[in-house]
């Protein structure tokens, strides 16, 4: 079974979540606060995360980022309320596999789990939307086009994940293998966490500004 | 002031601090004395604790009879200077000194409320600070006065007095008018913070609290969801996204409330995701009512558990997706009824020069694609 890490500052959200895996998957602790979870994930070293974007001291990136250095092979599934782009986007790029919204089905939490573990990416429609409004057409050319852009396929099975489809549904849709849009998928993770394109930040800023 | 000298004494002895500032002042004026014993006595405190930090208890404020002390005993320590020759001359130091100690008992505040400051002048229960007001502006008036005619003879009468008032009156009034207004800023800001905390009471009660109360008084658990969703996007878009201004119609302020109306209406979760700009204009209207057609298309005869709406707002193209995975149905040979949904939404969308695909299988769900060619890209 896979091990889980839960960390979220809501206890009655915890708790929540706790039930809904039990026997699913093995939960090997939890915590409420960032520097509990930082040396909680440190100790219990699961395979793989779901961690609250937003808590006080820091947030869910400041774990990540902690985590990350002593612990590289620890998968991070961020969960969340909130719908701040800029935050979400964050954590994508300290080296988060996935984001999905708290509003998720337990089955659906589950499958997202197994994916993570598994080294996919995990995109939810609000995710693919942010992801898509960050590339959305900017008028520059790439710096570097290799890297930046993402291709027209990878667009497309992103706009069918915002259209609220599963995995399975866009590879039936787009006659592809569930295995073609994995690899779509994380292709499109890792330009964004390798990304330093400018434009994205700037959409990140202009994101908080307005 | 500077390293907190003559705060500390003043603390130690109990003697009010802005006199012990005006004795190191006058003791400045022979050759610099005040400066020596100032620098000195910092020297010799730079490793000493400092009073808040020291086990030592401040002493208790002195009465008048001590500060009356402390004053002679700087009297007797002038004279005896003088005495011993090390001395600026008489016209120097005295006037300068009265004015010094004028200015001191005018700024001693011990005991008054800044607002109450001209209160306490005519106030008949306590006198002192109209003792210590009287005292100080006739020390101040006379030091001037004798300093000005012996020092600066140049200078004429009228410029002198005119000095005199300026120096006497902004002594006299100038911290009672600093903290005046030192208070009325802050009652300003904190007025500004309860008038915040008003509002987002109201805001919360008009909403949250509402929608709670609701809440407790419903059976159905699925209206329940429906209420709690609804509140929290209304919620999160208060706390976090930009409020729309009254009378902007862009496509994701319109699209949202459509959303949050029909997903009211029907009871049914939908999830709207936007990419892109925003958009407004003529194509917003026709691609808001289709999109609510398709919303309640979905909602009335799929059947499905959520529907999700989908829109990309590109440079010189807008799209918009609501697709439900509800039971479908075959598009060849769909009732009348239902065509005639149809048909009013593609029909409305063409009309607006625009297209609108509708796909559906049995089983598999329905998806309306509505997309719109921009007429003038950006």
């Amino acid at each position: 079974m896979t091990t889980v890490y839960l960390v979220d500052d809501h206890r009655l959200f915890l708790s929540g979540v706790k039930s809904e895996l039990e026997g699913f998957v093995e939960i090997v602790g939890s915590a409420s606060d960032v520097d509990d979870a930082i040396e909680g994930i440190r100790a219990a070293n699961p395979e793989v995360v779901l961690l609250d974007v937003h808590m006080p001291g820091g947030g869910g990136l400041t774990v990540i980022e902690n985590v990350v250095e002593t612990h590289p092979d620890v998968r991070f599934l961020a969960l969340s309320v909130s719908d701040a782009a800029e935050d979400v986007i964050a954590m994508i790029r300290a080296g988060a596999r996935g984001y999905v919204t708290k509003s998720i089905t337990p089955e659906e939490l589950i499958e997202a789990i197994g994916r993570i573990k598994a080294g996919d990416a995990v995109f939810s429609p609000r995710l693919a939307g942010f992801v898509l409004d960050a590339f959305a057409d900017t008028m520059s050319a790439p710096i570097d086009p290799e890297l930046d852009q993402l291709t027209p396929r990878e667009k497309e099975v992103l706009r069918q994940i915002a259209r609220g489809y599963s995995y399975k549904q866009v590879a039936k849709r787009l006659s592809i293998s569930v295995k073609t849009v994995e690899t779509h998928v994380s292709a499109v993770l890792r330009k964004l966490q390798l990304s330093n394109r400018h434009e994205l930040a700037r959409w990140a800023s202009h994101r908080r500004i307005v | 002031m500077i390293a907190g000298i003559c705060g500390g004494l003043g603390a130690r002895t109990g003697l009010e601090v802005v006199y012990v500032r005006a004795a190191f002042v006058v003791l400045a004026l022979v050759w610099g004395l005040g400066l020596i014993l100032y620098l000195a006595a910092w020297a010799a405190t730079i490793d000493l604790p400092s009073i808040e930090d020291s086990d030592e208890p401040a002493a208790a404020p002195a009465d008048r009879q001590t500060h009356i002390g402390a004053g002679l005993l700087l009297l007797a320590g002038l004279i005896l200077i003088r005495s011993v020759g090390v001395w600026p001359g008489d016209q120097v130091v005295w006037p300068l000194a009265a004015i010094v100690f004028g200015s001191a008992f005018l700024l001693d505040q011990r005991g008054i409320d800044s607002r109450d400051f001209l209160t306490s002048l005519v106030d008949p229960g306590d006198n002192s600070m109209r003792r210590r007001s009287i005292v100080g502006v006739v020390l101040l008036v006379a030091g001037l006065s004798i300093f000005g005619s012996v020092a600066v003879p140049q200078i004429g009468a009228t410029i002198l007095a005119v000095l005199i008032t300026g120096v006497g009156l902004s002594v006299l009034f100038g911290p009672w008018i600093w903290r005046l207004a030192n208070d009325l800023g802050a009652e300003r800001s904190e007025r500004v913070r309860q008038e915040e905390r008003a509002e987002m009471a109201a805001h919360l009660h008009d909403s949250v609290l509402q929608t709670l109360a609701l809440i407790q008084r419903t059976e159905d658990p699925k209206r329940m969801v429906t209420l709690a969703r609804g509140q929290e996007r209304e919620l999160r878009r208060w706390l976090y996204d930009r409020v729309p201004e009254a009378g902007t119609a862009s496509l994701s302020v319109l699209l949202q409330s459509t959303v949050d109306r029909i997903e009211a209406d029907f009871d049914l979760p939908i999830d709207l995701v936007i990419a892109g700009g925003d958009l407004e204009g003529d194509l917003v209207g026709p691609l808001v009512s289709a999109t609510g057609e398709a919303l309640t298309n979905a909602a009335k005869h799929s059947g499905a558990g959520k529907v999700s709406v989908y829109a990309e707002i590109s440079t010189d193209a807008v799209d918009v997706w609501v697709a439900d995975q509800g039971s479908g149905f075959d598009v060849a040979t769909v009732a009348a009824d239902r065509r005639g949904i149809a048909d009013s939404i593609v029909g409305r969308v063409q009309r607006h020069g625009g297209t609108a695909t509708i796909t559906s299988e049995v089983g598999e769900g329905t998806e309306v694609h509505l997309h719109f060619q921009r007429q003038e890209p950006q």
